[in-house]
């Protein structure tokens, strides 16, 4: 008996270290992103797909909200909790590539090919030539405007080359009462300009907001509600959101934002709305796009599986999921077209639009002060709205205050 | 015993300097009672407080490693920066505003519930009830009300006042934060003299009545009297949230427009956890920490004038 109890607990230890062995193949990853539990099936599903492929390779995602995002994004890598895949917004880069790793000896290492991603996104995701995410989605400002609002006012539907003078001949001619012709929101003062042809940066990429034409392009958005009185002034607490209220209120004809809002918008309104290209001023057309993408923690134990999720999370498969569910305008230029034929399919010209638009994107040039930057455009911008002030004092106000 | 009769003499001495045995016993079953609160207290209390000192002096940024930089941190808030006097002159023109209107308001409030034959309960319930309302949802209401063609521009509009949008205008934004903080604060202080009111013993009141004294000299020279320790403790707690206000401000203006509304308690958020740096934001910190210090123990100084302790 005794000799049959010793083997038998043998036994049952070797099964036991066979069975741990086996597990230590087994690869368990994190993936920490922006969103709520409404998401959570959406990339369970993109989840799965990595370990479809890879069954020894288990993602698991992991959601906050977007502002407690950047808050805690630092503090989990500062304390070396971060997970193995990460979120990264492209006007992020600059703060945070610090904590991703550089994917570049990964693309030599077996040859992947990236140009099937849109450039201009994947320009946005790495930083000083070093690629540190590969985009899920991309999108560059555009005009929202209402469809009925134009059609009730006699107004042709803007073209895709129409200028600032079309557009502020449209907002006026729709402006009416407390209705106005267009929203106006803090990153207008960025996007807006860059489509005028303007530069908020030097040439060393610092700041210089005092230049001639980004002051001119400012005042002429500023003055679309300083002075026309087309546009309702935004105050700082909300800056960054007001136009889509105005908008799905039917108290704004027109504001700008990007795709990413496309599905919600669409939901949230009972009229047709059309998307169009941000005016250009005397130059070309030039647009700045924005995205998001997904990349791995320079601290992972485990980068080359990271790596291989990665590849899923961001392939043709993920993309056709994400783009059919209205929840991203594709980094994949080939899947783009789930997107217009799905989410976007109620929405008037977003195919052409985006097309036009893309042909003619700009670098979106942003430096590590970039929030900053945005924080004292959102908190100062008002001042010189509602007349308090001119727009060149207030951006010489917001320039001594950058870089500190 | 042999053993305890061959220790050497040191233990002996510290023996007697601890006092007897049983008092030795006491003092180490106590430090072990007494040993879980401590360990909480140095954990969250002692070390971020030490930690955000050295903070301070260096120019932490929360990724990569913290650099010494001496005072320097300190030299730029007083000389450097552009936005540190604009703030400080904003935090205290917001505390001295909303101080007095807290205390002047919570005060008539208070002795008008305490006049009252019947319904007080229900009079210090809802007042006390902004009290335990959480502040963000409080400002977030109040956003939606004096936003820009919002409710109360609405209101305004149909009484045919023409006025800016508050939250918009530079002079009146601050007065939104006030009204905000009122609001939800005044409550509190209403209770806590309310209560301090009714402590006031009858028969002083009584005989002051007999004495020929109206309502008026009653009120000035015997219950504010008496409740002056409860209306001193309120006016200091008041001061300190008032100079770390936040939320109001963080939900509702964002510091602006412009600078309007940027204060001690909103800067040092905007520069740590939007702009990340850590370092300078510790420094300002702790400029606040002294601020909130000095104008505290001036009150306290101030108090031998006016408070009187009964006994």
């Amino acid at each position: 008996m005794k000799l049959s109890n010793v083997l038998a607990t043998a036994l049952l230890a070797s099964s036991a270290f066979i069975a741990t062995a086996h597990a230590q193949e087994q690869v368990n990853l994190t993936w920490q992103m922006w969103g709520d539990e409404n998401d959570t099936e959406l990339f369970t599903s993109l989840a799965d797909l990595v370990t479809a492929e890879y069954p020894n390779i288990k993602v698991t995602p992991q959601f906050s909200g977007w502002t407690d995002y950047w808050t805690r994004l630092p503090v989990l890598a500062s304390s070396g909790q971060i997970a193995d895949i990460v979120a990264m917004q492209s006007m992020r880069m600059p703060s945070f590539h610090s904590i991703l790793e550089p994917l570049n000896p990964h693309f030599e290492a077996d040859g992947f090919d990236t140009s099937v991603f849109e450039p201009s996104i994947m320009a946005g995701l790495s930083h000083e030539g070093t690629q540190y995410a590969l985009p899920y989605d991309v999108g560059p400002w555009l005009v929202y405007y209402n469809r009925d609002k134009f059609a009730a006012a006699g107004l042709e539907e803007p073209a895709l080359d129409w200028t600032f003078d079309d557009f502020k001949a449209a907002a006026a001619a729709l402006t009416e009462g407390q209705t106005y012709g267009y929203a106006v929101q803090a990153f207008d003062f960025i996007a807006g300009p860059v489509a005028l042809g303007a530069e908020y940066f030097n040439d060393a990429d610092q700041f210089e907001l005092t230049n001639p034409g980004y002051v001119d392009a400012v005042t002429k958005y500023a003055e679309l509600v300083s002075v026309d009185k087309v546009s309702p002034v935004f105050a700082s607490g909300a800056g960054a959101v007001t136009g889509s209220g105005h908008f799905a209120a039917g108290t704004a004809a027109m504001y700008i934002d990007g795709p990413w809002v496309l599905l919600q918008t669409k939901d949230s309104v009972d009229f047709e709305i059309g998307v169009a290209p941000l005016p250009h001023g005397e130059g070309d057309s030039r647009f700045i796009t924005a995205g998001s993408g997904w990349g791995i923690s320079a601290a992972s134990q485990h980068k080359e599986e990271a790596y291989k999720a990665l590849q899923i999370l961001t392939g043709p498969k993920a993309a056709e999921i994400l783009a059919s569910a209205g929840r991203a305008l594709p980094g994949r230029v080939a899947e783009q077209t789930y997107w217009y034929d799905v989410a976007a399919k109620d929405v008037a010209g977003t195919r052409e639009v985006l097309a036009f638009m893309f042909e003619h994107t700009t670098p979106f040039r942003i430096n590590e002060y970039w929030n900053e930057f945005e924080n004292l455009i959102t908190q100062y911008m008002p001042v010189a709205l509602n007349g308090d002030s001119t727009p060149e004092a207030v951006l010489a106000d917001i320039q001594s205050q950058l870089p500190f | 015993m042999a053993a305890i009769d061959n220790l050497p003499a040191a233990p002996v001495a510290a023996r007697k300097r601890w006092g007897n045995r049983l008092d030795r016993l006491e003092a180490r079953t106590a430090f072990f009672f007494l040993l879980p609160g401590l360990i909480g207290m140095i954990l969250f209390l002692v070390v971020p407080i030490v930690a955000s000192v050295v903070l301070s002096f260096t120019n932490w940024k929360l990724l990569g490693q913290p650099q010494f930089v001496g005072i320097s941190n300190y030299v730029r808030l007083f000389t450097a920066d552009p936005q540190f006097w604009p703030v400080l002159r904003n935090t205290l023109f917001f505390t001295a505003e909303y101080l007095v209107l807290n205390i002047v308001i919570s005060l008539g409030l208070a002795v008008w519930i305490s006049s009252l034959k019947y319904g007080q309960k229900w009079f210090r319930v809802i007042f006390f009830l902004p009290t335990f309302t959480p502040g963000i949802a409080v400002a977030i209401v109040w956003m939606l009300i004096f936003a820009p063609n919002g409710f109360f521009d609405f209101v305004m509009g149909s009484l045919s006042i023409h006025m800016p949008s508050m939250l918009t205008d530079q002079k009146l934004a601050m007065q939104a934060v006030v009204i905000v903080s009122l609001w939800a604060g005044v409550g509190y202080n209403t209770v806590l003299f309310n209560a301090a009111l009714d402590m006031v013993p009858k028969n002083y009141l009584e005989a002051a009545r007999i004495d020929g004294a109206n309502a008026w000299d009653r009120f000035w020279k015997i219950r504010l009297p008496l409740i002056s320790p409860t209306l001193f403790f309120g006016t200091v707690m008041t001061a300190i949230t008032s100079l770390q206000v936040f939320d109001q401000i963080y939900v509702m203006t964002r510091g602006g427009p412009g600078n309007a509304t940027a204060t001690l308690g909103y800067t040092i958020y905007q520069r740590g956890f939007q702009n990340f740096q850590m370092g300078y934001a510790s420094t300002i910190a702790w400029v606040m920490f002294a601020l909130i210090m000095a104008l505290t123990a001036m009150q306290f100084w101030l108090q031998r004038k006016w408070v009187h302790y009964d006994n």
